[in-house]
């Protein structure tokens, strides 16, 4: 571990003039509301040089204020796409159709101007690589109070007192601030991004695989840090994440997703306890569970085969190569969006699915499908 | 820290020394003769021994040797041949007037190539900005710097008139520094000055272009915008990562430029020291050029521990042992 580092030549605790400011700055944020965003049959393409593809076609998906919602999927299904693209963030040439309202207003397809307006002070980012994300020249504090800065009319002593009381609530000492991403452990990085991303009260938190790159016991510590600052603040927040334990521990609502589309969705309760779709099953199964004594043994059951190329999606449910329950429908027809009770799922057998739910928990009903795909 | 600037001192001043030692027997083994510029003015046979036993080139080679660096240390240069005057007094002025065009043509040069860099490497992809600067930068790079001075002269001083386009005018009554301070010694200087900083732009700028473009798509950056700053801002941040690369070119490429500065100084007829030196040299006036040489390697040394140091005020990651 690297000795806290004293605090930098001349800095001296904050003055009476500040600490006033910073009050008003706290109270100011703290009246901040949970904001709520809709997304409407949302469609990101790319144009690349072997043809243009989706990479998420038609999903749509509610946050309403002070909720959580757990966004799955493997890799590459598209749902770090909808998060960049919620924030601006995608590629130049990206062609992107359909709305995102933010309490009310839509936030797709802004010049950089009016997404200035919006970043950081209503959305706010935890990113994927916190390893990558911090820049490697600036001291972290210099770094959480620019994003302050940008968007507060407070003096740099108060910015920098505001990332202080941050670095409290994600557990790193102040002192810390003055010292550079690469004196930091990946765990203490991640909570800096946090702490970062927590500086404004933004409305809404988007959380993208925020533990990947962590041992499993960081993860398990930053996930309940998580937890307990969405608690405090009570803002909306969407976990991307493909851990789906930890959706079931901290989302109210989960959506599904599969090779961009969605799946499933519905309260995370419902869909885990009786998922409609088979990749649900799949990927329910997909996790370990530790065994419990005089009980028997979970097996793990992986999906065989991979997500479909999205240059050439295949016709019908994009799912139908590797579901073990798929039928001649599956294959030809794109399945509709069947409401069930609170769920929606993307599947032509919803009314089947009690029957699958039962066939899905024995492993050989998988690996059957192996030869067939 | 300190440690570390004592060793890289102990360093320079090895490499100074053997810099210094394979001068210093370079110009003896040259088959040439000193004293041949003052021959034409009949010098005897004895005079001509005299002039050899009073400029030290009598002996063996190991005491000239030794009889020198004892000199060197002393701070004594020993005296031109031609000029019949301590290298000192020779070169003092000269340099003076180096430094007029090469700093503040290598800091202008370096800070607009950064800056225009930047810019280039921000634009969009593939859009007019970065194909125009990038294809610029590349025909100057490319042009041969005496190419650059003439073409300044030939479109500036002959054909427009503009500028004047020999040496550093008449300095009149003035002396010491009120020289420099003349409005027509900023007139001689201005097609030099240019001169330099053309010269030494378009590498800084194609540098710092890359630097810029490897940067952009960094995870930082996306982090840095989704912060919602302002886009000068996000650039910034790019820049200040493209700095660390250039820093590392820019000091041993210094070295470099000063060559390139002596040509300059030979188009414009510049009276600096790079074109004393070419001169020194054709004229055997060994302590001259000797003593060029030395401050030279001198320069191009501190640079380089410059560099070093420069780099660790920038790049925080960056620990002396």
């Amino acid at each position: 571990m690297v000795a806290v580092a004293p605090p930098r030549s001349g800095h001296r605790p904050a003055s009476p003039a500040t600490l006033a400011e910073l009050e008003r700055l706290t109270d100011r944020l703290s009246r901040k509301p949970a904001a709520h965003l809709q997304v409407e049959s949302l469609s990101i393409g790319y144009s690349t040089l072997r043809g243009r593809f989706h990479a998420v076609e038609d999903i749509s998906f509610e946050v309403p204020a002070g909720t959580n919602l757990g966004l799955v999927g493997e890799s590459g299904c598209g749902k770090s796409t909808v998060v960049k693209t919620l924030m601006g963030l995608q590629p130049e040439s990206t062609e992107v159709s359909g709305r995102a309202l933010l309490d009310g207003r839509n936030i797709l397809g802004l010049d950089e101007n009016a997404l200035r307006d919006f970043r950081w002070k209503r959305i706010s980012l935890i990113t994927q690589s916190a390893m990558n994300s911090l820049d490697p020249v600036y001291c972290i504090g210099d770094q959480i109070s620019e994003a302050i800065l940008a968007h507060e009319p407070v003096s740099k002593a108060t910015a920098w007192a505001r990332a202080e009381q941050m670095f409290a609530l994600v557990g790193l000492p102040a002192g810390r601030l003055y010292e550079f991403p690469h004196m930091f452990s990946g765990g203490m990085r991640q909570r800096a991004v946090i702490a970062m991303a927590l500086a404004l009260n933004a409305g809404l938190l988007l959380a993208d695989e925020p533990t990947t790159a962590l041992d499993p016991i960081m993860q398990s510590q930053i996930m309940t840090r998580i937890r307990g600052i969405h608690a405090h603040m009570r803002c909306s927040m969407i976990l991307v994440t493909h851990d789906i334990a930890v959706v079931a521990e901290t989302c109210e609502n989960i959506v599904v997703m599969y090779a961009g589309k969605v799946a499933e969705s519905g309260p995370t309760a419902d869909v885990l306890e009786r998922p409609l779709h088979p990749y649900t099953m799949g990927l329910k199964n997909a996790f370990p569970r530790l065994p419990i004594r005089g009980e028997p043994r979970q097996p793990l059951i992986s999906i065989p085969g991979v997500v479909p190329n999205l240059l050439l999606p295949p016709p019908g449910c994009r799912f139908a190569s590797r579901c073990p329950f798929a039928t001649e429908v599956c294959h030809s027809v794109t399945p509709p969006v069947v409401q069930v009770g609170v769920q929606r799922a993307a599947c032509h057998h919803t009314d089947r699915a009690a029957e699958f739910r039962l066939a899905a928990a024995r492993p050989d009903t998988w690996r059957n499908m192996r030869g067939a795909a | 820290m300190r440690a570390y600037i004592i060793r890289r001192l102990a360093q320079s001043v090895l490499v100074v020394w053997a810099v210094t030692t394979i001068m210093f027997f370079m110009f003896r083994v040259m088959p040439a003769d000193p004293t041949a510029i003052l021959l034409e003015r009949g010098l005897t046979d004895e005079a001509r021994q005299a002039l050899l036993e009073q400029w030290g080139l009598t002996g063996s080679l190991w005491d000239q040797y030794v009889a020198y660096l004892a000199n060197l240390l002393t701070g004594d240069f020993g005296s031109s041949f031609l000029y019949r005057k301590p290298v000192w007094e020779v070169l003092t002025p000269l340099i003076i007037n180096t430094l007029w065009i090469a700093v503040p043509g290598l800091l202008l040069g370096a800070a607009l190539g950064a800056a225009i860099g930047t810019a280039v490497g921000w634009a969009k992809r593939g859009g007019k900005l970065e194909r125009s600067g990038i294809f610029l930068a590349t025909i100057i790079r490319g042009v041969p710097n005496f190419v650059i001075g003439i073409a300044l002269l030939t479109i500036f001083s002959s054909t427009l008139g503009w500028f004047p386009g020999f040496g550093m005018g008449d300095p009149g009554e003035t002396t010491g520094f009120a020289r420099y301070m003349t409005l027509d010694f900023l007139h001689h200087l201005a097609l030099p000055l240019i001169a330099v900083i053309i010269y030494f732009m378009p590498e800084n700028l194609l540098l710092m272009r890359s630097g810029v473009v490897e940067n952009r798509t960094e995870d930082y950056i996306e982090l840095v915008r989704a912060k919602g700053v302002p886009q000068r801002r996000v650039a910034w941040h790019a820049a200040r990562n493209s700095m660390l690369p250039l820093i590392t070119w820019l000091f041993p490429a210094l070295a470099e430029t000063i060559a390139g500065i002596v040509v300059i100084e030979i188009v414009f007829s510049w009276p600096g020291v790079g074109r004393e030196l070419v001169l020194a040299v054709t004229r055997q006036d060994y302590p001259v050029a000797q003593a060029a040489f030395f401050l030279l390697a001198v320069m191009i040394v501190i640079a380089n521990l410059a560099a070093d140091l420069v780099y660790g005020k920038l790049d925080p990651r960056v620990v002396y042992k």
